[in-house]
């Protein structure tokens, strides 16, 4: 798939039962500096099943994220305990490079109420 | 400076409502919070200096940033302290760069250096935690509502270098080998440098204004055992060795508190317990790095100013 595809976050119930597993999977990890999750922040581009291998498609919301390696860690972490995952392989990608817009409304209310203004 | 009757001031403070604004306060109220705000600000400003210097022994590029991230997020904590105090009167100028070196008032821990990433990951793990305890406790308790509400965000912060302390402690043990021995002398000396950070112990204070008038809510020992109970099974939960056990419901120390540290060498000797009274003179006459580390931030003030 190429890194151009399906650039909104795309809801649990639009995919696959499998894939939806790993979407509510994702949605479960929070930022490590704001109170928010992946999903809802709108950094996750895609997710695809192949096998027992799930392949990710993440950016991070600046090039010089510093909590990049902790993101990437947790992502791996929290898929490796899904029952029939072996192998987590996580495609970092900056185009279309991320903004506020990709956030889901829930995601836009939990930075408003935290005091971003987004 | 105007302030109110201390009547009305004690009966805000009973009702335990914020204080907003210094024409409420009595001046002992500002006295105290302005140095509880400087020890704070103090703190966080030199964190920057003593992380840097470890920080350019990052093992990656990401790390490096994650490193420089919390630098930068210290610098902003500190800021917050200082644009405060400069609202209750002072001069941020004159506080930050005007200040000898031995007036600065944060812990003497970081007048030790930090030379390795590993020490940078282990104060990540130890020393921000204290940080954590007590920032936390203002953030819970503090009466004086601007800097209560500041604190919001620097908590959220602060969990972010507590996380990559926590993070990359686990990996070098899980490293073995002479990456874990180093770990474990890093722990080895900053674990007691943090147990002494908490200050007297409560049997020896005799009073707290600080407590008396809610700029924090929970004693030095009771802060104490919050930093215990957190780093203590952490740092077991990960094979490394610390001075310490619990005991039903408390944290024991295994070493004659306080003890001798020879700070150059980075070693304490637990054969050779001292008294408060030389803990508190090290602590004034400060540690080996403390003039280096206040130049960091001072030497360049001057350089760009225009001349009168």
């Amino acid at each position: 798939m190429s890194p151009h595809a399906a650039p909104t976050p795309i809801l649990p119930r639009e995919r696959g039962r499998e894939e939806a597993r790993v979407w509510s999977a994702l949605a479960q990890i929070i930022d490590p500096e704001m109170p928010i999750n992946l999903v809802d922040l709108g950094v996750v581009y895609g997710v695809e099943l192949d096998g027992r291998t799930v392949r990710v498609r993440l950016t991070f919301t600046a090039m010089g994220c510093p909590a990049s390696e902790m993101i990437m860690g947790d992502i791996r972490e929290r898929l490796l305990a899904e029952p029939g995952v072996d192998q987590v392989v996580i495609d970092v990608v900056w185009d279309p490079p991320w903004s506020s817009s990709r956030l889901t409304p829930e995601g836009r209310d939990v930075l408003l109420a935290w005091g971003l203004s987004v | 400076m105007e302030s109110s009757n201390s009547a009305a001031f004690d009966g805000l403070l009973k009702r335990g409502e914020l204080i907003e604004s210094v024409s409420e306060m009595t001046p002992d109220y500002l006295r105290e919070l302005k140095h509880t705000l400087i020890v704070s600000g103090d703190t966080e400003l030199i964190s920057a200096p003593a992380y840097y210097l470890a920080a350019r022994k990052a093992p990656s590029v990401n790390a490096f940033m994650t490193g420089i991230a919390i630098i930068q997020d210290e610098l902003a904590h500190a800021h917050i302290a200082y644009h405060i105090l400069e609202e209750l009167g002072e001069s941020q100028e004159a506080l930050i760069f005007k200040r000898d070196p031995k007036a600065f008032r944060y812990p003497y821990a970081f007048d030790v250096p930090l030379e390795s990433w590993t020490e940078l990951v282990v104060a990540n793990a130890m020393y921000d935690q204290a940080g954590f305890c007590l920032l936390g406790d203002i953030h819970e308790q503090c009466s004086y509502g601007p800097w209560k509400r500041g604190l919001v965000k620097v908590m959220a912060e602060e969990n972010f270098h507590l996380r990559n302390g926590r993070n990359w402690s686990k990996r070098i043990s899980q490293a073995g080998g002479a990456a874990k021995e180093e770990l474990q002398r890093a722990v080895d000396w900053m674990f007691p440098l943090t147990v002494e950070w908490f200050g007297l112990p409560d049997n020896l204070k005799q009073h707290s204004a600080q407590l008396d008038y809610r700029l924090k809510g929970l004693t030095n020992d009771q802060l104490r055992q919050e930093w215990l109970a957190t780093v203590v099974p952490f740092m077991e939960s990960i094979g490394i060795r610390v001075p310490a056990h619990q005991e039903n419901s408390h944290y024991a120390l295994d070493y004659p508190f306080p003890s001798t540290f020879d700070a150059e060498q980075k070693r304490w000797d637990f054969n050779d317990p001292c008294s408060w009274d030389d803990v508190l003179k090290r602590w004034r006459e400060r540690g080996p790095r403390n003039a280096e580390m206040v130049a960091l931030f001072q030497e360049s003030f001057s350089k760009f100013k225009v001349q009168p």
